[in-house]
């Protein structure tokens, strides 16, 4: 394969090229789908290609095929370099400098996937759907599960000299859960969880538990939930919207191509802007954080796809603007260094600016000082639905699992409350950051064609003072 | 090889390896694309791929593969594979045999030639230039070219090819950071392919966009352009998919025959149009595709099925499969009476949307969700257009709005882009009392 890649290198400069960068990826996936209590299919996706990105005359070409034969590859360079050539451009395309490597990494499976029989892991699901099932006084009339394990071997080449060799297993569950109570109607949780690790990730989430406990909070919402409170309350945020907050409205908006424009037309534009650095957007409290290099995360990755090395980067540091997420070309535009957030989800999409793992860094408070100076207040512990606009600044989270707080105690729990507000006013009215993180594992949307790729949200539990819990 | 010899082989391995049903799917995709921002190409893609899809059944066990090594060394070992898997698995009460073939399709259409990389170029260049005409300060998009070949074989004797062209161009236009216009062109002929038109359409909105102000929350009646329409009716077809009734993920369930809707909306699915981007001769079953009427005149009619849906709701395939979820083809929306610019004018005091995204659904069952505006959005007072507004979402019941809907007009568009993904043909509506939200800090 790798005499493939040098051809494909090669033939690239012959014809014109200024930089060159190859991907050959194969992604092994596995996947077992339950629907109500019964297997809809056992199945596999097996991808094998090579993806080719090159300059020709200051424009940016990228090409892909999984017919693995050097005439492929001249068609489909040919077809990428006259694209480029017919679009040259008096403001060249540039890639920032970077040190180039050569290695190799790997997350070992201390379980492999293939060790555990599809048997075994339909028993696994069959078990979780019994305990969804499981919660008193409602009725659960639909869940689907999905159970997925990928396996990721790449290698990079680019005619700087860099050769990257990874491998990376990921595996996730994630469910659709419907509770049905006559008179109470329906509530509806979505949730995911995922890692790079082997099987041993699945043990050690602890899904019976999980299960049993998420019927019997879904069963409470319905049976027990109240209307939402009007008017201007103390919000206590649980971690899940902690780290959607931190990736709609942070990760994305500090994302430098949509700073600079490049995803306009379809993902969208930033509020933030170049000239933002340094500005106060947040309360002291606040520091917000992309890391790819935590180990076993959803988003774990050591070297992104333009072969640079991944760092750890604090898009907001104690409520200021710290730095965007970078990629080659937008490092060169900003004269900076990239910070390695260049990914592909395929061989056959370009690299792009993505976030990998992005919470909001622990504060001083556990969760009981949080709560004990509320003294009219709401917890939001989980959401379902959630949205923002396209220059990521007015977000809405409609609450799932939510109680009502009273002079620091926790009351009943309440249905639907829904906090609509924008991203400054949102991180300024944080007053209190938990000790305790935890992450969701989540599926990024970007990119044109569309590209979901593995990631990470997170935080501790956050308070926020005097909000209007909004929907009007 | 033909994509068509890739499945037949692949079924003639399935079945001398014990297999009762076979299907798969060879699909050959060549695609082209331009990406631009700020009135300049951002990136220029080509991709080929070559995939074949498997589906075997053992005695109503399923499994699924989906290959891009089709050596026949690599479709052997995956077939055994996918036997030893369906062999291990639970069986699905509901499943039925492959429907029984042949089956007569169509005849394919030939296909014009691909077009060159300068021919892509030019087509971003006239929507620039027809975006920069109109007063547009910069403009964004996507342009696409795409071929794709689809052979498919049955182990119940199917049999059959399909292929189809198409070019899209989705533009964006900006008057100012703020202020901005979509517009669209997708045609599976170059004839009928207007990438300045787009260009030009889109900087007329954003034009009319300059200046927004905050909008304000309330129940307005609006009119909702085609972009914004058909990414609602997205999520109402996929609702109506047998899978998603199932799985909870639809508020259609128990509905079939009861009205949904105001008795002037009838939308179809559609496999057969001529013009129709995802248009195919056969679904995955090798069932010839068709005309299904999902909504007649507000009353739902059918979901979409493939052979095990329709068995479990005592019925026939709709030619829909998807092995396990059924899909829709193409969806149209049929046309109202009102011309685009009268529906405009019916509208006495309300808001005018063109463009949304992020759909997000609280409830699937009750069809509770919100969705954000983008784009040109108005305030419209005694038919005219007086302020455009920002900062507002739709946030509603899909079902109530469905109800609510009072007009459509008599001109369509077909959409597909980024937040579309299912081709619609759909004209502007007319909806009363949708309820909008903005942020309130």
């Amino acid at each position: 394969m790798e005499s493939l890649l040098e051809f494909a290198l090669n033939y690239a400069e012959r014809l014109g090229s200024t930089y060159v960068e190859v991907r050959c990826r194969r992604d092994v996936s596995n996947t077992i789908t339950m629907k109500n209590g019964e297997v809809q299919f056992s199945g596999f996706l097996r991808e094998f290609g090579v993806g080719v990105r090159l300059i020709v005359n200051g424009s940016l070409g990228f090409a892909s095929t999984n017919v693995l034969n050097r005439k492929s590859i001249i068609n489909i360079l040919s077809s990428a370099s006259s694209m480029a050539k017919a679009s040259a451009s008096s403001k060249p395309i540039r890639f920032s400098n970077e040190t180039v490597a050569t290695d190799k990494w790997e997350v070992k499976q201390k379980v492999r996937f293939d060790s555990v029989s599809v048997k075994d892991k339909v028993e696994l699901l069959s078990d979780i759907d019994k305990l969804f099932r499981s919660g008193n006084d409602v009725k659960f009339p639909s869940r689907l599960l999905i159970l997925n394990e990928t396996l990721t071997e790449q290698i990079f080449m680019n005619s700087e000299g860099a050769v990257i060799r990874s491998k990376v297993p990921r595996i996730s569950f994630s469910y659709i859960l419907t509770a049905y109570a006559p008179g109470k109607g329906t509530a509806q949780r979505f949730n995911k969880k995922g890692e790079s690790r082997g099987w041993e990730a699945v043990t050690s989430w602890n899904l019976d538990r999980l299960a049993s406990e998420e019927a019997k909070i879904l069963g409470r919402i319905l049976t027990e939930g109240m209307k939402p409170p009007k008017g201007e309350f103390d919000i206590i945020l649980g971690s899940e919207v902690v780290g959607i907050i931190c990736h709609e409205s942070c990760g994305h908006p500090f994302e430098a191509d949509r700073i600079l424009g490049r995803e306009a037309a379809a993902a969208g534009e930033s509020f933030v802007n170049r000239s933002m650095l340094g500005e106060r957007i947040g309360s002291e409290r606040v520091t917000i954080v992309d890391d790819p290099t935590i180990p076993n995360s959803y988003g774990y990755y050591l070297y992104d796809d333009e072969g640079v090395r991944a760092s750890r980067r604090e898009l907001i540091r104690r409520g200021v603007i710290n730095t965007f997420l970078h990629n080659r070309e937008t490092a060169a535009v900003m004269g900076v260094k990239s910070n390695g957030a260049a990914r592909s989800v395929s061989y056959s999409r370009e690299p792009i600016i993505r976030m990998s793992n992005t919470y909001m860094d622990r504060g001083e408070y556990n969760f009981e000082e949080l709560v004990e100076s509320v003294r009219e207040g709401v917890y939001i512990k989980s959401f379902m639905e959630w949205n923002i606009d396209d220059r990521r600044f007015n977000q809405r989270y409609v609450g799932l699992e939510a109680y009502r707080i009273r002079n620091g105690e926790f009351t009943n729990p309440i249905r639907n409350p829904i906090l609509e507000i924008t991203t400054p006013s949102l991180f300024m009215s944080i007053d209190a950051v938990g000790r305790e993180i935890s992450f969701s594992a989540a599926t990024c949307g970007k990119g044109d064609p569309m590209q979901g790729a593995p990631v990470w949200t997170g935080g501790p539990e956050v308070r926020l003072r005097n909000v209007r819990l909004g929907g009007s | 090889m033909e994509p068509v010899d890739f499945a037949s082989f692949a079924v003639n391995t399935g079945i001398r390896g014990g297999a009762e049903d076979v299907a798969a799917t060879c699909i050959r995709e060549d695609v082209k694309m331009v990406r631009f921002s700020n009135s300049k190409v951002t990136v220029n893609q080509a991709w080929h791929s070559s995939i074949l899809n498997i589906m075997v059944a053992v005695r109503k066990r399923v499994a699924i593969g989906s290959i891009e090594d089709l050596s026949r060394g690599s479709v052997k070992k995956s077939i055994e594979y996918l036997l030893k898997t369906a062999k291990i698995t639970p069986p699905k009460r509901d499943y039925v045999r492959l429907p029984k073939g042949p089956f007569e399709y169509n005849a394919t259409q030939k296909l014009p030639p691909p077009p060159e990389g300068s021919t892509m170029i030019k087509y971003v260049e006239d929507a620039i230039e027809g975006a920069l005409s109109k007063g547009a300060e910069r403009v964004a998009g996507t342009s696409l070219y795409r071929k794709v070949e689809t052979g498919i074989a049955t182990s119940a004797g199917a049999s059959g090819y399909d292929s189809l062209s198409s070019f899209e161009i989705s533009v964006r236009a900006f008057s100012d950071e703020e202020s901005s216009g979509h517009a669209n062109s997708c045609a599976r002929n170059e004839k009928d392919f207007y990438p300045a038109q787009a260009g030009e359409e889109a900087a007329e909105i954003a034009v009319k966009a300059a200046n927004p102000v905050q909008g304000e929350a309330g129940l307005y009646d609006v009119v909702l352009g085609p972009n914004v329409f058909a990414n609602l009716v997205n999520d109402v077809v996929n609702a109506a998919s047998a899978f998603n009734v199932d799985a909870g993920l639809s508020f259609m369930v128990n509905r079939l025959g009861e009205r949904i809707a105001s008795g002037s909306l009838t939308i179809i699915d559609d496999g057969t149009l001529s013009d129709g981007l995802n248009s195919r001769a056969f679904d995955d079953e090798g069932v010839p595709t068709r005309r299904t009427i999902i909504v007649d005149r507000g009353i739902l009619k059918s979901y979409l099925h493939n052979s095990s849906t329709a068995k479990k709701y005592r019925c026939s395939t709709t030619g829909n499969a998807g092995w396990i979820v059924p899909q829709p083809w193409n969806i149209v929306v049929e046309a109202g009476k009102l011309s685009e610019e009268r529906i405009l004018q019916e509208l006495d005091d309300g808001l005018y949307v063109t463009n949304n995204w992020y759909t997000r659904f609280h409830d699937y069952r009750r069809g509770d969700f919100s969705t954000v505006c983008r784009d040109g959005l108005f305030r419209v007072k005694g038919g005219e257009i007086v302020q455009s507004l920002k900062g507002l979402r739709i946030s509603g019941n899909l079902p109530k709005i469905l109800r609510n809907i009072v007009a459509l007009s008599s001109e369509r568009r077909w959409v597909k882009w980024w937040e579309v993904d299912v081709p619609t043909l759909t004209p502007h509506i007319l909806v009363r009392d949708v309820p909008f939200t903005r942020s309130t800090k």
